[in-house]
């Protein structure tokens, strides 16, 4: 994305079978605590960012997506709404 | 000797140039001259007094359905309305293979409360691609049609089940991209998708399981014919909408086209947030990228009874379920049983502002006829309940066909929507004429921009307004020959008095195929509708036979 004067948040666009933690293992890994290392924390930080996704209803259980609610069109901010605190 | 002149009209026309009083004449359907005195014709409008304009594009409808048993899509003509844009929000009725009918009329039935009886009873299935589409509705327009293709239904063709499952394959994305040529070839206008809507099963619709390389495979697609884009994008978030406007910004620079989101909404609540979003927009208008953000002129209403799903309460999923996928006994059902009631109620409280301010506006029996036009506070005061007992005791003592009515829901701060609406980049649209048949009315739009915005607050020229709806539509779109009065283009236009111009009161109407109703608006102070160069609709004589009206963009 093009930086912008105007301040806009940092995202992308979730990848074809992201889930919470893919997503917090390949853009957020080591930006939290040092002692997350099951990326727990990072998961629920991205969760929180996110909550468009988050409170959505996952997938059906006969769905090949089964229990995951992100989809290959959303769009996954990687950091907190700009002015609020993290 | 021409075939029409419409004369001493005050002529605004469609540039944003002063207005001017001159006569028109017609020939062959096409304007032929501007002028005084300008000779003789076999029909004479006397347009003195009046404004004549060209006639007004709505880009954003669902007359999909509608097309298919009225040419005129009523009431829309008579607002001044003389081209339509649907096939929106990712949802058209083409290309549609036999198999995929009921649920694309299920979709059809969820986003756009398009009702199933109307399609049963109103829709004779005898197509399938987009030219075979495109030819049955052709027949018998009497208004033009610049019709997308839905991201959805490309999917549906190609994946079958699949597109509501999962990515499409590098084989299934050259076979939307071959199907989307074709439609494109037959006359489509462009491509709409979606980010937010849901389907019947209130599982996302096919186009949100598509990624980005998905989008942009179709995108360059549009891009060898340099059509539009339309996108839903999450538009209760700010962030949200900058981020797909960042989208549609990459998109339009990398394939040359213009791409246009909607809806845009203002009202007290996010003035920062629809500043922010207008800022990227104007920045990425700098960088020669097209991202037009649609916003309509009227205010959001919305009316509902439960005997069909309301939008209204999709954020109460207990009654959501009932009133989707619950039949009008198991309503009655789930309303009469005290325990499930109560369960209901207690849910229901959370949102008991909204119902405070809701308006009984239509009953059936004697007996309740008196509280029409009341709150619901009001009414729930004098029977001494709650608001949402007294929801459910009117629904229930009405068969379920008491009608409430939620007006002015936001979007209604003259200052801030006139401000947007004056914007240079704002495309006026998202009427979403067609749809929402049972929640409110979507015509008159215009007649509101024209008769609240120009005339009662004068927040914006008469001239400008004029431009909006129908030069600067039309350049948006590519749509060529049409929104301007001059000689050479079509003989669009639309004749009206500037000191009534509006839309009338909203009311329930049953002319829905299948015995169906919806809420329309009729046109206020508009006088003669043309298309194509014949009379179209006047208020002294209605609807005519002409079918003057063309598919947009189909050679």
């Amino acid at each position: 994305m093009k930086p912008s004067a105007s301040g806009i948040r940092r995202s992308i666009f979730a990848r074809d079978d992201d889930t919470w933690s893919s997503i917090a293992a390949r853009e957020l890994a080591g930006t939290t605590t040092p002692a997350d290392t099951d990326l727990s924390g990072t998961v629920e930080q991205l969760q929180s960012w996110n909550m468009h996704v988050f409170m959505r209803p996952a997938a059906p259980a006969d769905s090949p997506r089964a229990g995951n609610p992100i989809l290959p069109s959303d769009v996954i901010f990687l950091e907190p709404p700009l002015g609020s605190a993290s | 000797m021409f075939d029409l002149i419409i004369r001493n009209g005050l002529i605004v026309d469609g540039t944003g140039a002063p207005a001017y009083t001159a006569d028109i004449a017609v020939r062959d359907g096409r304007i032929a001259r501007i002028g005084r005195g300008i000779g003789e014709a076999k029909q004479m409008i006397d347009a003195g007094g009046k404004v004549v304009a060209p006639g007004f594009i709505d880009p954003h409808t669902h007359f999909d359905a509608q097309l298919l048993w009225d040419g005129h899509a009523k009431p829309a003509l008579t607002h001044g309305v003389t081209t339509i844009v649907p096939g929106n929000c990712s949802l058209s009725l083409a290309p549609l293979k036999e198999k995929h009918r009921m649920k694309l009329v299920g979709m059809f039935n969820q986003i756009e409360e398009m009702p199933f009886k109307a399609f049963k009873e109103g829709v004779e299935w005898n197509w399938e691609t987009m030219d075979e589409y495109l030819q049955r509705i052709g027949k018998g327009l009497a208004i033009n049609v610049a019709l997308l293709v839905g991201h959805s239904v490309l999917r549906l063709w190609v994946m079958e089940d699949a597109a509501m499952q999962r990515t499409a394959t590098d084989a299934e994305i050259a076979q939307m991209q071959d199907l989307l040529r074709e439609c494109l070839d037959a006359g489509a206008a462009g491509m709409s998708t979606s980010f937010v809507d849901m389907d019947e099963t209130l599982q996302p619709v096919p186009s949100r399981f598509a990624n980005a390389a998905e989008l942009d495979a179709l995108t360059a697609v549009l891009g060898e014919y340099g059509r539009m884009l339309q996108i839903v994008p999450e538009f209760y978030d700010p962030d949200l909408t900058i981020a797909r406007v960042d989208q549609l910004a990459e998109l339009s620079l990398k394939y040359g086209i213009p791409t246009t989101f909607s809806p845009l909404f203002v009202n007290g609540e996010n003035v920062n947030g629809v500043a922010r979003v207008m800022a990227r927009v104007d920045e990425q208008f700098a960088r020669g990228a097209r991202v037009w953000p649609q916003v309509q002129t009227r205010p959001i209403d919305i009316s509902f009874s439960f005997a069909v799903p309301s939008l209204l309460f999709i954020r109460l999923r207990s009654w959501y379920q009932i009133m989707r996928f619950g039949s009008h006994d198991d309503i009655v059902a789930a309303f009469s049983d005290a325990e499930r009631r109560k369960a209901l109620v207690a849910d229901a409280s959370s949102l008991n502002a909204l119902w405070s301010r809701l308006v009984l506006r239509q009953v059936n029996s004697d007996a309740n006829l008196p509280l029409v036009g009341k709150t619901l506070e009001e009414i729930a005061a004098l029977r001494g309940t709650t608001l949402v007992d007294a929801m459910i005791d009117l629904s229930l003592e009405e068969d379920l066909d008491a009608h409430f009515l939620a007006a002015n829901m936001g979007h209604n701060d003259d200052a801030r929507v006139s401000e947007l609406l004056k914007h240079p980049l704002v495309h006026v649209g998202a009427s979403d004429g067609g749809a929402h048949i049972l929640s409110f009315s979507t015509y008159g739009d215009t007649g509101y921009l024209l008769g609240h915005f120009v005339r009662e607050t004068q927040s914006i020229g008469l001239e400008a307004a004029i431009k909006k709806i129908t030069s600067d539509t039309a350049a948006i779109w590519g749509i060529v020959d049409r929104g301007q009065l001059r000689p050479g283009y079509i003989a669009d236009i639309a004749i009206f008095a500037a000191d009534t111009i509006d839309r009338g009161a909203e009311y329930y109407v049953q002319d829905v195929p299948g015995e169906g109703s919806r809420y329309v608006r009729d046109s206020v102070g508009m006088d003669t509708v043309v298309v194509g160069g014949e009379i179209s609709w006047s208020a002294a004589n209605g609807y005519t036979d002409a079918q003057r009206g063309e598919v947009l963009f189909r050679t």
